[in-house]
């Protein structure tokens, strides 16, 4: 008989952390919760203990030197997850400084030892666990008394059935020379990294036994609800010989809603393609945006729009405005200017799956790029790659618009160097004729699909965007300054 | 009126960081009618042993053992002289707080300030040491989970007896 065992996956009530652990935390399994000092260590292993916790699965809470176990009460009462009924049947602070003080580990261990039988908890968490270490750095047992005593206290608790979590502040260089490191089965690292001015949590789940757990460092935010964790995108390998239903999605078209546009981009957005447009300051990029979304709501496809350039009390224009407050497009918040990508593609997904959108709008790269933090700036376009991948992945159609400043002298679609990662590729300009700045486009690009090469005039009405005559007889119109052809 | 101090400080400890101005702990008095004043009533009227000075450090003991459990020997330590000192002005008769280092010792003071003391100015003083105390606990971590620790300190039946 080879029975293999089955681990029990807690579900940690952390948004999004199960996803990184690989599917929840090993039941029994004994973890070190690290992290610089505010990283919100504490805080993140109270959001698991309360979540947790029940009259049948109760959880000890220790408290060792550090942070006064007054101040801790007081401050993690301000989260919403901090349920005071929970006391008592379900949790249990105990503090354990004098035993730490006065003796020596053995006598920390059989404290612990006794709480636990006397309390059977599920869960046991030890906070702050740095200060043992200390204590051992300074105290006569030194490292190897230390090690000992971590080694036990995970057999001990593993024995007792508890899932444990060390909580200390720790520093890269002591940490790999730290046994708890070695005894841990699983290790997340929380920081909060400051870049010119601004700061960005993180969480990395170093080491979880038994189980894929995401890898990398991924953004979280600590608000009155406690830890939200936004996993980092990651792009997942294309199948090759897609099912015959996403063949024949693809070879659908989007109708845009702009009256010509569809023919210029040979019949329509292919479904699931992500289009920019690019064009200078009131080209009419947000214009097009909006009539991409009302044509959805037409046909009955709920939108979404990220809209980076106003606020959402301003939004935009009338027609967008009244498809927000009839509920058929959906608008995400970005008035934070310390977001990661990661937490506005969460949101995203989170209203698109909402809503059951098909249509997406960010309008626009730039303004997204001013609301990021500026750490993740410099990788706007990997994030950005990452990002589009995964909502393309979902089967959406996204628009997104960037400004550009017309330039003549040269050619470009983006100020990003973002263009490769559409798959189409609208441009609008002004360009001056008989003393006067007119509007053009161009499909440039249309991946897979043939489209028209026209560079063709459009002007703004109330009825939306109007597309005109094709320029055939001028040369030169990329310059600015078109002439007539002879 | 329980003091007479104008403003009370103590010593810089992390008590110290959220002292309590007088006026904000005369309106916590004030409201003397509060569930937490009717338990401390009630918890001294169920300990009403022959001697009301044991009666008084038994309920202090029973407190002790559940806030030292939570927050440590030095945080009820802290806690307990400040009462002390803000209760003092009132009754100059109350020892100061000792640093006792151990447990058995930690009321002796208390104990000996009771001597020679009729079992009404014993009940007095203590019903106020006791609710300047609370009223402190309760003023750092909230009254939801101060009342949460005295109902496990004095147990259900105080409560009971408690509720309007």
């Amino acid at each position: 008989m080879s029975e293999k065992v089955s681990i029990r996956r807690l579900q940690t009530g952390i948004p999004g952390l199960d996803n990184l652990l690989g599917g929840g935390l090993p039941e029994f399994s004994f973890n070190l919760i690290a992290g610089t000092p505010g990283s919100g260590k504490t805080t993140f292993a109270q959001q698991i203990m309360f979540n947790l916790a029940t009259p049948d699965n109760r959880a000890l809470f220790f408290t060792v030197l550090g942070e006064p176990p007054m101040k801790m009460l007081r401050y993690q009462q301000q989260f919403n997850f901090f349920d005071i009924k929970k006391l008592d049947d379900s949790i249990r602070f105990v503090n354990l400084s004098a035993d730490l003080l006065d003796g020596n580990f053995a006598k920390v261990l059989s404290r612990i030892e006794d709480e636990v039988k006397g309390y059977a908890p599920g869960l046991v968490f030890v906070d702050s666990f740095r200060s043992v270490v200390q204590s051992a750095k300074t105290g006569e047992e030194g490292t190897s008394g230390l090690q000992r005593f971590v080694q036990q206290l995970g057999v001990q608790m593993t024995n007792w059935q508890a899932t444990t979590f060390l909580i200390g502040e720790y520093l890269i260089p002591e940490a790999e020379s730290s046994p708890v490191f070695t005894v841990a089965d699983g290790i997340l690292w929380l920081t909060q990294n400051l870049y010119r001015n601004s700061m960005v949590r993180k969480i990395q789940v170093v080491k979880m036994r038994g189980q894929a757990q995401v890898p990398g460092l991924h953004t979280f935010r600590i608000s009155d609800q406690g830890i939200q964790v936004f996993p980092r995108a990651i792009v997942k390998q294309v199948v090759l010989g897609e099912s015959a239903g996403e063949e024949s999605a693809k070879h659908q078209r989007v109708p845009t809603g702009t009256p010509g546009l569809d023919e210029m981009l040979g019949g329509g957005l292919p479904h699931g393609y992500s289009l920019l447009v690019v064009g200078p300051s009131g080209s009419g990029k947000t214009i097009l945006a909006t009539e991409f979304l009302a044509e959805g709501v037409r046909r009955g496809e709920p939108g979404v729009i990220a809209a980076f350039e106003k606020s959402p009390s301003q939004l935009l224009n009338n027609q967008l405005s009244t498809l927000v407050k009839a509920g058929q497009v959906g608008v995400i918040d970005t008035r934070s200017l310390d977001l990661s990508i990661d937490e506005t593609l969460h949101d995203l997904i989170a209203m698109i799956n909402r809503m059951k959108a098909k249509r997406v709008v960010i309008d626009s790269l730039s303004g997204f790029e001013l609301a990021l933090a500026p750490e993740f700036s410099e990788d706007f376009r990997g994030s950005l790659y990452r990002m589009i991948a995964e909502l393309t992945g979902m089967g959406v159609t996204i628009l997104m618009t960037s400004e550009l400043e017309d330039r003549y002298t040269d050619l470009r679609f983006s100020p990003f160097g973002s263009a490769f990662l559409a798959d189409s590729i609208i441009v609008q300009r002004y360009i001056e004729i008989t003393g006067q700045f007119k509007r053009v486009c161009s499909v440039v690009k249309v991946r897979g699909s043939k489209h028209s090469k026209d560079i063709r005039l459009f002007d703004i009405t109330d009825e939306g965007i109007i597309i005109g005559e094709t320029l055939t007889e001028y040369a030169g119109i990329m310059s600015g300054r078109p002439t007539l052809s002879p | 009126m329980f003091y007479t101090e104008s403003r009370v400080r103590e010593p810089p400890t992390f008590l110290s960081s959220c002292y309590i101005e007088r006026e904000s702990i005369l309106s916590i008095m004030e409201t003397s009618d509060s569930l937490r004043h009717r338990v401390i009533n009630n918890v001294m009227a169920l300990h009403s042993e022959k001697n009301a000075a044991d009666a008084a450090i038994n309920i202090w003991r029973l407190m002790a053992s559940e806030i030292i459990s939570i927050v440590g020997e030095s945080g009820f330590n802290s806690l307990y002289a400040r009462s002390l000192f803000i209760a003092r002005p009132e009754f100059p008769w109350l020892a100061e707080a000792a640093h006792a280092v151990h447990a058995d010792s930690r009321f002796t003071e208390l104990k000996n300030s009771f001597e020679n003391k009729t079992p009404a100015q014993i009940t007095k003083a203590n019903l106020q040491l006791l609710i300047v105390f609370t009223d402190i606990v309760a003023s750092v971590i909230g009254e939801q989970l101060t009342m949460s620790i005295l109902r496990s300190a004095w147990g259900n039946d105080v409560w009971n007896r408690s509720q309007p």
